[in-house]
């Protein structure tokens, strides 16, 4: 029996330590990929004036749509963000997605709203609207309120009240630089037939000086754990994303900023309000149907940060934002779990999706099974001490090489951290992380699947100070 | 030492190694960037005060001075140069091209042909702002490049206001593939109606769908008036996306003789169509269009009814008298909702 257990045992040591590798050369390659992706996107944007799209007849207007739930923090500073960017034409539509604070109120006062009688198609089924009001002194903005239906409920919303041919889902405390869109925009004019969607990299404005709704400064946050996210958003944008899109394999733009055809979306029923992970969700399911449409189609990336967000700065909060991504992920891959490894949906079927699944869906359960088989041979005290300590530190290693990788990204493409202490704390964090706060992550993912499980659906609270606070704070 | 011990250590120090080697890298790194971009504020600010002495009080000699003092700093005095040449206009412009003539343009020139693609695209890009007459064999040799060296060297041919850079850029629209045609546009539409005649010839050319409507769009959109004629012969097209340019670029060019193609268009078999001409004929501002207007608002597509509200609304009091109506009626709900809220819009936009 016992030498059963121990096979048992060796064999899965032998599958992690084969995950390991893999995993640790996929991030390597992405990594170098998205070296070449920031070279050939610096070289060829070197004397882009953005002046000059901004005055291209054929630029297409964008509505973009911000759902707010309860954001009576931030919601001014971000609405005043949106309505200060450059960009020809432009509509801001925020849906108060039956907020039980002072959202709308706020609005309401703050830029003068009066009730409109704007009729619009209801492509998409939703909870109903209570309301939509403009604003006379800035016609740009669209508020709509309704009763509350989550996120995607709200987008959907968002979708139907929307006029423009493509639209922008953003995240109501984002920030986006001024000229985000200009900059979103040029992929939809360089290739208007072929690109569907556009994602850019999104940055923390935890620690950042925000002013008139724009990063004013960028500084480091003094919560250890925004500190530790600031790190993993490079890694996540600088190395994962710019190197999957590189390989065409993009399954993620970010909920806080992505922009979309909005034909396409609706084509796909727009957002899916089943799941808790609708951008993702959205992406998989547009690749879904143009690949059985057999219409050639590619998402751009762009390297250059354009949106800042606020990251949880209590483990509460970091642990309900966690859950709920990995619950998102789960359910929008097992949603289209048709997909894996089917030859008819081209790269999608054949590299993203499996990709997705081993190393992004799996990821944590494989960490944590790591962590209890170790801790086993510990009690059994059948482990090779100098084998686990070297591995363990390789695996450190590895994980700060692959940290260290995103920071040279990070200075090569934008350099936002001004002072050479910044770069320093950032590398020292990335030492840091891999003692609890990355166990606890993997913990934390892995539970989603046990809420899958249980049926749990809601999003979970995460607090956030809103941006004027921040500002007060500087 | 069993294998797998022995692999993990070398990898352990390999990597280890290999980390601490690119921490110090960044660290260096960060440390000479900052110390260069010292250097080259330094360097900047000196070479703009010159700049701005010269803009001011314009001297014999001047200009070449500060080009030989400079010329060893060609990345400085190019920056300046491009920072400049954005913001003034007029006869300044002409000392700063003097300096790049001097100091920049035999660098230029070399690395027009360097074999590598950036330092060829840079070097193109400078021409696009610096260019001359003179220079066009240079820029024509460009048009063989890369695809992204020939659009901007195409963007620096439409520089230079001679027919022959015109029939250059229109000949290679024609040759190009499709996806760089609105790249063509931008750069044409740029020129405005100094492309009128390579216009009109290329809208009698057998393009493709994609290409025909680029050129007719861009006829609406410069607008082009005297090419109206031309765009209506195409309102019979079999591509539907061919009626709807036609639609648009009528409703740009807002002449009145247009009305009658344009009412035929609101009925095309195509709603899109119709949709484009309802939104043109209301900005014809012509009251002989209410009545299609008025039928649009009954349409069963909400893109049509929609801009025949708004193409009622730029009728001006009539038009809005009209709109109340529909709002009144009770026959269709959709209809009175669209008048509804185009008036109310009208309202607190104060477009009436």
């Amino acid at each position: 029996m016992g030498g059963i257990i121990e096979s048992v045992f060796q064999v899965v040591t032998g599958i992690i330590l084969v995950y390991f590798f893999l995993i640790n050369s996929l991030y390597l390659l992405f990594i170098i990929l998205s070296i070449f992706g920031i070279y050939q996107y610096k070289n060829l944007s070197a004397f882009v004036n953005f002046k000059e799209v901004f005055q291209m007849p054929l630029v297409k207007p964008i509505s973009i749509i911000a759902p707010a739930y309860n954001e009576e923090m931030g919601i001014i500073e971000s609405v005043k963000s949106l309505l200060a960017l450059e960009y020809p034409f432009y509509e801001v539509i925020v849906v108060n997605d039956g907020s039980t604070d002072h959202t709308l109120e706020k609005l309401k006062k703050t830029f003068g709203l009066k009730k409109s009688k704007r009729v619009f198609r209801k492509t998409i089924e939703t909870k109903p609207i209570k309301g939509i009001y403009i604003s006379p002194s800035d016609p740009k903005l669209v508020v709509v309120d309704k009763v509350n239906g989550k996120k995607a409920d709200a987008m959907n919303a968002g979708l139907n009240v929307s006029r423009y041919p493509l639209f922008c889902g953003i995240d109501s405390d984002s920030i986006l630089e001024k000229n985000a869109l200009l900059k979103m925009a040029r992929p939809f004019l360089e290739d208007p037939e072929k690109t569907v969607g556009a994602g850019g990299i999104v940055r923390l404005s935890n620690g950042c000086k925000v002013k008139f709704g724009q990063i004013v400064e960028v500084g480091l946050p003094r919560n250890a754990l925004a500190r530790f996210q600031i790190l993993e958003y490079l890694r996540a944008f600088l190395g994962g994303r710019i190197g999957l899109s590189m390989l065409k394999s993009i399954l993620i733009i970010s909920g806080a900023f992505g922009l979309f055809r909005k034909d396409i979306a609706l084509q796909c029923g727009g957002y899916r309000t089943a799941t808790i992970g609708e951008d993702m969700d959205l992406v998989v399911r547009i690749r879904k149907y143009l690949h059985e449409s057999k219409i050639p189609f590619v998402f751009r990336f762009i390297p250059d940060p354009i949106c800042w967000t606020e990251a949880p700065e209590t483990l509460k909060g970091l642990a309900n934002q966690r859950n709920r991504w990995h619950r998102g992920l789960i359910e929008s891959l097992l949603h289209s779990k048709k997909m894996i490894f089917n030859p008819r949906y081209g790269i999608t079927g054949l590299f993203a999706m499996p990709f997705y699944v081993i190393f992004e869906m799996l990821g944590p359960l494989i960490e944590v099974a790591g962590y209890v088989i170790f801790s086993v041979y510990v009690l059994l005290g059948q482990f090779n001490q100098t084998f686990a300590v070297l591995f363990f530190l390789l695996a450190v290693v590895l994980g700060i090489l692959l940290s260290l990788l995103a920071i040279l990204l990070e200075e090569y493409s934008a350099r936002r951290y001004p002072r050479l202490m910044d770069i320093i704390i950032i590398v020292a964090f990335g030492l840091l992380e891999n003692i609890v706060y990355r166990q606890y992550l993997a913990v934390i993912r892995a539970m989603a699947f046990l809420d899958i499980a249980k049926g749990k659906k809601e999003w979970g609270e995460t607090k956030k100070k809103g941006f004027s606070w921040e500002s007060q704070k500087q | 030492m069993n294998i797998s011990l022995i692999i993990v250590t070398y990898s352990l120090v390999f990597l280890l190694a290999f980390s601490v080697a690119l921490f110090l890298y960044l660290i260096l790194r960060r440390v000479v960037i900052q110390q260069q971009e010292t250097l080259f504020q330094e360097k900047y600010q000196k070479i703009e005060s010159e700049i701005l002495k010269l803009i001011a009080s314009p001297q014999q000699g001047l200009a070449l001075e500060i080009a030989q003092k400079y010329k060893s700093f060609p990345n400085v005095l190019t920056k300046v140069l491009f920072d400049y040449i954005e913001q003034i206009k007029g006869q300044a412009t002409d000392h700063l091209k003097k300096i790049f003539d001097y100091a920049l343009k035999e660098k230029c020139l070399k690395d027009i042909y360097s074999r590598r693609l950036i330092k060829r695209l840079k070097a193109t890009h400078l021409f696009v702002i610096f260019s001359g007459p003179s220079d066009t064999p240079h820029i024509l040799k460009l048009l063989n490049d890369k695809p992204v060296v020939k659009l901007v060297a195409i963007n620096a041919l439409s520089q230079i206001p001679s027919s022959r850079a015109l029939s250059y850029i229109f000949q290679a629209f024609e040759n190009d593939s499709v996806s760089n045609a609105r790249t063509y546009m931008n750069i044409m539409y740029g020129l405005g109606d100094k492309i009128e005649t390579h216009v009109n010839e290329y809208l009698k050319k057998p393009l493709s769908t994609e290409k025909l409507a680029l050129m007719i769009e861009l006829a609406g959109t410069i607008p082009l008036r005297s090419l109206s004629q031309d765009i209506i012969s195409f309102v019979d097209h079999p591509e539907k996306e061919i009626r709807i340019k036609v639609a648009r670029a009528l409703g740009h060019m807002r002449i009145s003789a247009s009305l009658d193609t344009l009412i035929r268009l609101s009925d095309d078999e195509a709603w899109e169509v119709g949709a484009q001409a309802m939104k043109s004929l209301g900005k014809l501002e012509d009251v002989r269009a209410k009545k299609v207007l008025s039928k649009g608002m009954f349409s069963p597509f909400w893109h049509v009814r929609f801009n025949a509200g708004h193409g009622l609304a730029n009728l001006g009091e009539p038009g809005l008298k009209h709109l109340q109506k529909v709002k009144k009626q009770k026959k269709d709900a959709y209809a009175s909702d669209m008048a509804n809220m185009v008036l109310d819009e009208v309202f607190y936009s104060g477009e009436a």
